[in-house]
């Protein structure tokens, strides 16, 4: 039982974090908590990623130095797939990244505009004074 | 609402918690995510892209469409963003 836990307990890690981020996200009433819990989550998503592609026993980043760039020039580059991590992850993750940062800016502009008309960001409030306006 | 909140997150966990189990070790080098195409990407990249990092090989030579599609978002997030933030013109809008 202990071994099961420590043999993935990368995995523990992450549901503990993704699970911050989703009560953040459900539980709180301020929209930035909100925003806040959504960028958490995203967070615990990376990096959930980039564990999977880690390979224990001297796997190195997938970066080939000079040597291995000089055997290509002779055609007899021979490349253990066993000795670099799995770049796939990574890749995909980089893309991941950027699509946050693009959400998490376009949220925070859609923050900037519900301020302004409601002199509030909290969820309740702003519910409120829709219902009072009737808008 | 604490309460919805607090027996959504008990629900996700369970659920999480349950999937662990047919995930791979950590660090394991069969597992599947990286015995498909990875281990491709991984002999192929430098003869095929003259590419030393492989990670930049496969980001913008083998996935060149998702990289392109990523940019596309980043064009729509900036377009939208100037959008809503712009300041508006006399008699424009509300």
């Amino acid at each position: 039982m202990l071994e099961y836990i420590i043999s993935k307990y990368n995995f523990w890690v992450y549901i503990i974090l993704l699970l911050i981020g989703l009560y953040a996200m459900v539980g709180k009433k301020n929209l930035v908590k909100k925003l806040i819990g959504m960028n958490i989550f995203q967070s615990a998503v990376i990096l959930f990623y980039v564990s999977i592609g880690v390979k224990k026993g001297g796997a190195t980043v997938p970066i080939f130095l000079g040597d291995a760039h000089a055997a290509h020039g002779h055609g007899h580059a021979i490349i253990e797939v066993a000795s670099y991590i799995n770049p796939l992850p990574h890749v995909l993750m980089l893309t991941a990244i950027v699509v946050s940062i693009a959400t998490t800016g376009v949220a925070l502009a859609v923050l900037i505009l519900i301020f302004r008309r409601y002199k509030t960001l909290e969820l309740d409030e702003i519910i409120k004074i829709r219902k009072d306006t009737g808008v | 609402m604490k309460v919805l909140a607090i027996l959504i997150i008990v629900l996700t966990g369970g659920l999480l918690i349950y999937g662990v189990e047919d995930m791979p070790d950590w660090g394991d080098s069969n597992s599947p995510a990286s015995s498909h195409v990875s281990p491709k990407y991984i002999k192929e990249a430098l003869e095929k892209t003259a590419t030393p990092n492989i990670v930049t090989a496969v980001l913008a030579d083998y996935r060149g469409y998702d990289t392109m599609g990523e940019t596309v978002v980043i064009f729509t997030a900036g377009i939208g963003c100037i959008i809503m933030l712009r300041k508006k013109r006399k008699g424009e809008g509300d």
